[in-house]
C-alpha cells in the first residue's frame, strides 16, 4: 500500500505543481490574481480534444500544439484585459472572474453542457514493484515534471527569467537596470497560460472534459499557491508535495472527500501559523 | 557625457520639490549635491532617470533633450543610478544582482571584463558573489548597488548616499572606490548627506535647500565658506579642515 501511496503522491503533486506554477507566476510577476486560470486549463483540456478528435491529429502533435495555443491566448487577455490592472490585486480579480465566466459561456454555447468525448490516446499499464501503473497518468505527470523543470531552468538561467525575477521583485528598480516591465508582462502571461493550457491538454484524456472543470482546477491551484507562499515558486513545489502527500494518503486511506476536506483543515491550520504561507514573506 | 539641468522643476501633488533648477555638470567630472534631508536630493538624481516626472524645465544631456524617454532607454543610453537605500534584489545573488545591471548590454565579453573589474573594485562582493541580496550587510549592499549601476557600463554616474549607514572603516574605502570610477573618465553626480565626504570627492559641489539651488561653486570653495561649514560640515578646527580629504576626516559625523 506504501509503494501505491507513493505513486499517487507522484502523479497529484506533479499536477498540483503544474496547476500551481503558472498561477503564482503571473501573481508574482504581475500582482495580478488570475481567477481565469482554471478557464484556461479548460480551454486546453478542449483545444486538445479538437486538435485531436475534430481535427484528427495525433494526441503527441495536438498536447503541445494546445499548450501552445493556450499561452497564445494568455498574451491577448494580458494584451487587451490585465495589462490595465497590473498592480491591482482587487481589480485584477474582478476583471479575471468576469472573463472566467465568458469563457465557460463561450465554451458552453459552442461545445454544450455536456462535454464531448475525448479519446485516450495512451492505454495500457506497466508494473513496477509490484504496483500496477497506467501508462497514460506515469506519461502525465513525466510531462507535468518535464515542464515544471524547465521553467525553473528558464526562470533561474536565462536572460528573461532575470528579466521577470527583476520585475517581480521591484519593478521600479528593474526599470533602473533597463528591463522594461511592459515587455516581460506579456512573456509572464505566455508562460503561465501554457502551463495552465499544458495541464489541461494532459489530464483532459484522464478525466472527463466539461466546461466547469476550470472550478476545480483553480481551486487546487490557488490551495497549493495560498500555502506555499502568493507568488512563490519554490513555496507552491513544497505546497504541491504537502497537498499531494495528504491527497494519496487519504484517499487511499478513506475516501476523496475526507481527502479534500483534509486538505483545507492544513491550509487553514497553517494559514493561520503563518499568514504569508510557507515560504511566503508578508 | 555632459549633464545640463535647465530650470527643472519637480512636484508631488501640489508640494513643490524641486524649484527651477539649473546645474551643469561637464564630461567626466564628479558634481557633489549637498543639503538636509528633504531637500530635494534624491529627487533631482529621480528627475535625471526619469522615475520622477519633470514639472518643468529640461534635461540634456551631451545636448541632446531626455524628454519624453522612460527611464529603460535612458539606461541603455549610458545613465545609471545608485539608489538611495540600495534597492538590490532581495530574492537575487550578488553576482545575479551585478548581471542585472548589464541587463541591456550584449557584448557578453564586455560584460565578463566588467565583472571583473567590479570584483577588483569590491573584492567583497566576489567573496559574497553567491549569496542572496537580502542576506548582505550595509555596507556590502552598497558596493552591490554601486557594481550593479557599473556593470550598466555608465557614461554619466547617479549615486544616491553611498556612505548612509556605512561604518567609519567602510567610508572609507567607498570614497577610495569612487575615486576610482571617476578617474576612468566617467560623469558622476554624487548625493551625500554626508557634506564633507562629497565634497571631498567632487571638483564642483552643489548646495540644495527645500527644493532651491542656493550655491554653486567649486567643491572646496564651498568646503572653506563659513557659511556652509557652519551649516552642513559642523564647526571644525583649521587642522581638521586641512585634513578634509584623508579618511578621518571624511568620516567624521556632521553636525548641524
Amino acid at each position: 500500500m506504501f509503494q501505491q501511496f507513493l505513486v499517487v503522491l507522484g502523479l497529484t503533486a506533479a499536477i498540483y505543481m503544474l496547476l500551481a506554477l503558472g498561477f503564482t507566476l503571473i501573481f508574482g510577476i504581475m500582482r495580478v490574481v488570475n481567477f481565469a486560470h482554471g478557464e484556461f486549463v479548460m480551454l486546453g483540456a478542449y483545444a486538445v480534444y479538437v486538435l485531436q478528435d475534430v481535427v484528427g491529429l495525433d494526441y503527441f502533435v495536438a498536447l503541445p500544439l494546445a499548450a501552445l495555443l493556450v499561452g497564445l491566448a494568455g498574451v491577448l487577455a494580458e494584451i487587451l484585459i490585465f495589462r490595465r490592472f497590473t498592480g491591482d490585486e482587487l481589480g485584477s480579480m474582478i476583471v479575471a472572474l468576469a472573463l472566467a465566466v465568458s469563457l465557460k459561456g463561450a465554451v458552453t454555447v459552442i461545445f454544450g453542457v455536456e462535454g464531448p468525448p475525448i479519446s485516450r490516446a495512451i492505454t495500457g499499464a506497466v508494473e513496477i514493484g509490484g504496483t500496477l501503473l497506467p501508462k497514460d497518468q506515469l506519461f502525465a505527470a513525466a510531462v507535468a515534471v518535464l515542464a515544471v523543470a524547465a521553467t525553473h531552468l528558464l526562470m533561474t538561467r536565462s536572460r528573461l527569467g532575470l528579466a521577470m525575477r527583476a520585475v517581480a521583485q521591484a519593478p521600479d528598480v528593474a526599470r533602473l537596470q533597463g528591463i522594461s516591465p511592459w515587455r516581460t508582462y506579456p512573456a509572464a502571461f505566455a508562460i503561465g497560460c501554457f502551463l495552465a493550457g499544458l495541464a489541461g491538454a494532459l489530464t483532459a484524456p484522464l478525466y472527463s472534459i466539461e466546461p466547469h472543470m476550470g472550478d476545480a482546477a483553480l481551486m487546487r491551484a490557488f490551495v497549493v499557491v495560498v500555502l506555499g507562499g502568493l507568488g512563490s515558486i519554490p513555496g507552491a513545489l513544497i505546497a504541491a508535495f504537502v497537498l499531494g502527500a495528504v491527497d494519496a494518503g487519504m484517499s487511499i486511506l478513506f475516501n476523496p472527500t475526507i481527502a479534500a476536506l483534509t486538505s483545507f483543515g492544513i491550509v487553514i491550520a497553517v494559514l493561520i501559523a503563518r499568514p504569508a504561507g510557507i515560504l511566503g514573506r508578508a | 557625457m555632459r549633464l545640463e539641468l535647465q530650470d527643472v522643476s519637480a512636484r508631488y501633488g501640489a508640494v513643490v520639490a524641486l524649484d527651477r533648477i539649473s546645474v551643469v555638470v561637464p564630461s567626466g567630472t564628479t558634481a557633489a549635491i549637498i543639503g538636509a534631508n528633504g531637500a530635494g536630493k534624491s529627487t533631482l538624481l529621480g528627475t535625471i532617470t526619469g522615475l520622477v516626472p519633470l514639472a518643468g524645465g529640461r534635461i540634456l544631456v551631451d545636448g541632446a533633450d531626455l524628454a519624453g524617454l522612460p527611464t529603460e532607454q535612458r539606461v541603455r543610453g549610458g545613465i545609471a543610478l545608485s539608489p538611495e537605500g540600495r534597492r538590490l534584489f532581495p530574492e537575487m545573488t550578488v553576482g545575479e544582482n551585478l548581471l542585472s545591471g548589464a541587463y541591456a548590454r550584449r557584448d557578453r565579453r564586455a560584460v565578463a571584463a566588467d565583472l571583473e573589474r567590479v570584483f577588483a573594485l569590491f573584492p567583497r562582493l566576489l567573496e559574497r558573489r553567491g549569496n542572496l541580496g537580502r542576506n548582505l550587510s550595509g555596507g556590502e549592499q552598497q558596493m552591490c548597488a554601486i557594481g550593479r549601476a557599473l556593470m550598466a557600463a555608465p557614461r554619466l554616474l547617479l549615486l544616491d548616499e553611498p556612505s548612509l549607514g556605512l561604518a567609519p572603516a567602510v567610508v572609507v574605502d567607498m570614497a577610495r572606490a569612487i575615486r576610482a570610477i571617476a578617474a576612468t573618465g566617467v560623469t558622476v553626480v554624487l548625493v551625500e548627506q554626508n557634506a564633507r565626504l562629497a565634497l571631498a570627492l567632487a571638483e564642483t559641489g552643489h548646495v540644495l535647500e527645500a527644493g532651491r539651488l542656493v550655491r554653486s561653486a567649486p567643491a572646496r570653495d564651498l568646503a572653506d565658506d563659513p557659511e556652509v561649514q557652519r551649516a552642513y560640515l559642523g564647526e571644525l578646527l583649521p587642522a581638521d579642515r586641512r585634513a578634509s580629504t584623508n579618511g578621518a576626516a571624511i568620516c567624521a559625523p556632521v553636525v548641524r
